[in-house]
């Protein structure tokens, strides 16, 4: 990437992949997973060569079988973009292994001078025209994410009926329950994908603008903090603030109603909706709050990426905690808007400051064209999250456990969410099975089959939940160019030194990127799921393996927040700014180092997690 | 109307006046700008020269002078010895006298202290010029009590010209040696600095101007300026005051009036302090944005000598504009200039958009 890169001398390799244990409990978990996924023999000594890291910004916990339909959907739909779309000249695809359940990744770089310049005249052209007509490309991109989302929406699931509608019969279908039950599974794994190609169609070149426009900054300004280029391009009306504006509007409204008594009268959201409802006023506000609902609480209390992160709309708690704690900042006499002209022309401040700052004219040229373009790109950058991953990603879990549903009724499965322990290729085959069983009237032999099966895959995965992963595996390349690895998972040359240091002594010190400046000490809280969120207490330090915009509500109750992985695009580098609290992000360790309780500190500007002696307390 | 012999630096008439010599000239247009100066005069280039006529020195300075451009170092040394004694036992013009005393009694009313500790430092007239470092070269006597110290220590900042190093410091062998121009010698009031140091408002290793960049220690900022303790060093953002980096140099000798020896010395740090940064964030943040000021204020960038006094208020003692980087152009930061989106499509086929650096 750059001269000082490459002078880097080249790190000694991580384990390798094929001398990781299976831990206790769990022998059999490759079972869980699809063939192409797992490590194997007749690959080793391709697959030993790779430097595979954990891609625990995404993906923190072990996968569940079906929860693979979205790390396989990236597998291709990234991979796709860089390899043969575009194609881009120094980078292949993505490629996936799954180890003890979790997700290792290793991209593929392009080295062959030749290949690459053969590759950048195609590059020119296609990525060209996609950047030269971005605003158009991105309106119709909007279209085409609500179009699929719309179609998903639709997409019911209920238990075959005992005997066909008349419908099916006087209409003259000739197709019935059976058949539209395949096919709308069919549909919905279709529309996940379909989506799961839109994430990435502008993706790759949003980031490569950025980064850019960053090493730009980098360069002429070093030790510019990642915070502050980003907030040089960054917008102010994007969608992820949208959700918390709407939960600020609803604050003010019902203290224009005089409900806010109702509103802080419980802890319980569905009690608190009771008692509104019964209240003068109360149903102007529920209007609202239906309103506000779909689609702006389709929020993911995680990355989205699998079912386990549960939506505002599935969970109210969340929101409701910061109802209340806006309505008591209203009552306090507090100006609970975003101040968006005072953001706005912060920005200009700082970009104008910045600009002014440069040795040359052609310096200053190079800076405008970036900084349009970086802003060009934004929008598409922030908002695609709250399209891809919250909107449409928990709408699609929603309609899983619908699916779920049906194979409790059918005495496949005991609970709806055990169908995630289904890969979505074995759906396909207990929907025959369920089918066949529906159709001759002989019990489906998922009836006996799965409910085991699910039981001896969740002690499996209960076992693999036990593992820590370590950060990475295999052999490390001597440089990180590809733009994906370095932007979303924030690992540089750097980050693999740091992960190779980290193993050779016991220190009270970790060190990540410092992602939101300040210094806070306090108590850890270890979150390693989102469930454990209601368990903070004021003054916390959070420390999670990755954090999600919708833990906003937490935000104000915390000191700072460390976290396992992310880097500088991360979804939590965004609300981070936001709230101004001290964050350290990337420390690779965090949540197997930190003990909650123990007392921490956090540098958020120099990147250094520090566990204190108890002296000091 | 004659030039005066003393001059406030509060005097509307000090901002930049050329007889308060670069330095104290300076500080005389820092206070008129409402900069937080400790308060103190001058005692001009003109006192000086009517010294040295009164004294009737002045034609045997200019033959010292043109004597010392050509002469081995040995020989310099002794005429530098016998003209300075000459120098220190020459009778002051009596008005000039006068006036000082004047001055330093009004001092003393202003602060209400007797016997006021002031710092009795040179200001020449070429010294502060952007282009001409003489950082070092010219005498700073600190925590100076009484009128008849001061007086001496007046004498010994003139006698400071006529020093070897002075007499012989060419850096452009075309201009005038800097012994020929005249000396202001400025008498301000002492800070009792709990943490002092510089500032620059650039990074005077990259020439990076989006930098501030603080050296701090325990006590007087003296051991910064001479280097004889390792300061804590701190990086500021000018634009967002962000603070990149801090690092802290433990340190368990500080520059402190010491009462034993009624003189500024290394004295030790309490133990409590040694490990601590001398900056808290709080005043770090401050400095930055008085750095910033003045830089704005003068146009260009500058170094600063501050001081944070025990009771946490903040001082500027120097300002001077920064002379390595202003003459030089700083490195493009870009590879050849190309439209923006060539950037972008140059950054994915692989090549940074960083000029390589030879």
């Amino acid at each position: 990437m750059t001269a000082t890169d490459s002078m880097i001398p080249a790190p000694a390799g991580f384990a390798s992949p094929f001398d990781v244990q299976t831990p206790a409990g769990a022998d059999g978990w490759q079972s869980l997973y699809p063939y192409y996924a797992l490590l194997s023999d007749e690959r080793r000594a391709q697959d030993e060569g790779k430097f595979w890291f954990f891609d625990g910004m995404h993906n923190p916990e072990p996968l569940f079988p079906f929860d693979t339909i979205m790390t396989e959907n990236w597998w291709v739909a990234v991979s796709q973009m860089s390899t043969r779309v575009w194609p881009i000249p120094t980078a292949l695809g993505i490629d996936h292994r799954i180890i003890n359940g979790y997700l290792y990744i290793s991209p593929n770089a392009v080295t062959d001078p030749e290949e690459i310049a053969r590759r950048a005249v195609e590059f020119g052209k296609r990525a060209g025209h996609y950047y030269e007509n971005w605003d158009e490309i991105y309106e119709q991109w909007v279209d085409k994410a609500t179009d699929c989302i719309s179609r998903l929406k639709a997409i019911r699931f209920a238990p075959l009926p005992d005997i066909e509608p008349e419908s099916s019969v006087f209409g003259h279908r000739g197709v019935y329950s059976s058949y539209d039950l395949l096919t709308t599974y069919g549909e919905l794994i279709h529309n996940l994908f379909e989506m799961g190609s839109y994430h990435f169609e502008m993706l790759n070149l949003g980031y490569g603008a950025y980064l850019t426009f960053r090493e730009f900054c980098q360069q002429a300004f070093p030790g510019i903090t990642d915070q502050t280029v980003a907030s040089m391009v960054s917008g102010i009306d994007i969608l992820l603030f949208r959700p918390d504006d709407e939960v600020r509007k609803l604050a003010q409204l019902a203290v224009d109603l005089g409900l806010t008594d109702a509103v802080l009268g419980s802890e319980d959201p569905d009690a608190v909706l009771r008692l509104i409802g019964e209240r003068e006023g109360g149903a102007r506000w529920l209007d609202a709050f239906e309103a506000a609902k779909d689609p702006w609480f389709w929020f993911s209390t995680g990355a989205g990426y699998t079912h386990t992160d549960r939506a505002w709309i599935d969970d109210l708690r969340l929101p409701f905690t910061a109802l209340r704690g806006y309505v008591e900042a209203l009552q306090r006499g507090e100006d609970i808007r975003r101040p968006l002209e005072a953001i706005v022309a912060e920005r200009g401040r700082v970009t104008e400051e910045y600009r002014s700052l440069l040795p040359t004219d052609a310096d200053r040229d190079a800076f405008d064209g970036l900084v349009e373009l970086a802003r060009k790109v934004f929008p598409f950058v922030e908002n695609h999250n709250f399209y891809v991953e919250h909107w449409h990603h928990s709408l699609f879990w929603s309609k899983v456990r619908e699916l779920g549903d049906v194979f409790v009724a059918a005495g496949f499965l005991a609970d709806r969410d055990d169908i995630f322990y289904l890969h979505r290729n074995e759906i396909y085959s207990a929907l025959y099975d369920l089918n066949i069983g529906w159709a001759t009237g002989t019990e489906a032999r998922g009836v006996t089959y799965w409910p085991p099966e699910v039981e001896r895959r969740r002690r499996v995965r209960d076992a693999l939940k036990r593992w820590s992963p370590p950060p990475a595996l295999g052999t490390p390349p001597d440089v990180i160019t590809e733009p994906l690895t370095v932007m979303l998972w924030g690992i540089t040359q750097e980050t693999v030194q740091e992960w190779l240091g980290a193993g050779d002594a016991a220190s009270n010190e970790l060190r990540g990127v410092a992602a939101s400046p300040g210094k806070a000490t306090g108590r850890a809280r270890v979150i390693t799921d989102p469930e454990q969120l209601h368990e903070i207490e004021q003054g916390d330090i959070l420390v999670c393996r990755i954090t999600a915009p919708s833990w906003a509500p937490v935000f104000a109750r915390i000191g700072a927040a460390v976290s396992d992985v992310g880097g500088i695009m991360a979804h939590t580098a965004i609300v981070s700014r936001e709230y101004g609290l001290p964050a350290v992000v990337g420390t690779g360790y965090a949540t197997v180092t930190i003990r909650t309780g123990q007392l921490i500190e956090v540098d958020g500007s120099s990147g250094v997690v520090r566990i204190l002696p108890e002296e000091a307390a | 109307m004659t030039t005066p012999h003393v001059l406030w630096l509060d005097d509307p008439a000090a901002a930049g006046n050329r007889v308060l010599g670069g330095k104290f000239g300076s500080l005389g247009e820092m206070t008129a700008a409402g900069f937080a100066v400790p308060p103190g005069f001058g005692i001009t280039t003109a006192a000086y020269r009517d010294f040295l006529d009164g004294a009737g020195l002045a034609e045997e300075a200019r033959a010292l002078q043109a004597r010392a451009a050509e002469a081995e170092l040995p020989e310099v040394s002794a005429l530098s010895a016998a003209f300075t004694a000459k120098l220190e036992a020459a009778p002051l013009p009596a008005g000039l006298e006068a006036a000082i005393r004047g001055s330093y009694a009004e001092l003393e009313r202003r602060s209400g202290v007797e016997a006021v500790p002031v710092a009795v430092r040179s200001s020449g007239e070429a010294e502060d010029l952007a282009g001409a470092s003489f950082a070092g070269q010219y005498d700073t006597y600190l925590w100076v009590r009484g009128v008849g110290e001061v007086l001496r220590h007046v004498r010994r900042c003139w006698a400071g010209m006529f020093g070897t190093a002075v007499l012989t410091y060419r850096p452009d062998p075309g201009a005038p040696p800097p012994s020929d121009l005249g000396m202001c010698v400025g008498v301000q009031q002492m800070v009792d600095a709990r943490t002092a140091g510089v500032m620059f408002t650039l990074d005077p290793v990259t020439g990076d101007r989006s930098k501030i960049v603080i050296e701090g220690v325990w006590g007087l900022g003296e051991g910064v300026v001479s280097g004889d303790l390792t300061p804590s060093r701190y990086v500021v953002d000018k634009v967002t005051f962000e603070i990149l980096r801090r690092e802290i140099t433990p340190q368990d000798r500080q520059h402190r009036f010491d009462e034993t020896t009624a003189a500024v010395g290394l004295v030790p740090v309490p133990a409590e302090r040694r490990e601590l940064s001398p900056l808290e964030d709080e005043h770090i943040t401050q400095l930055a944005e008085l750095a910033k000021k003045i830089e704005r204020h003068r146009g260009a960038p500058q170094d600063i000598e501050w001081a944070v006094a025990e009771n946490g208020d903040v001082h500027v003692l120097q300002v001077r504009p920064e002379t390595v980087w202003s003459r030089r152009q700083a490195d493009a930061p870009i590879a050849a200039p190309k439209s923006a989106l060539d950037h972008v499509l140059a950054r994915f086929a692989g090549t940074s958009i960083a000029a390589a650096k030879s």
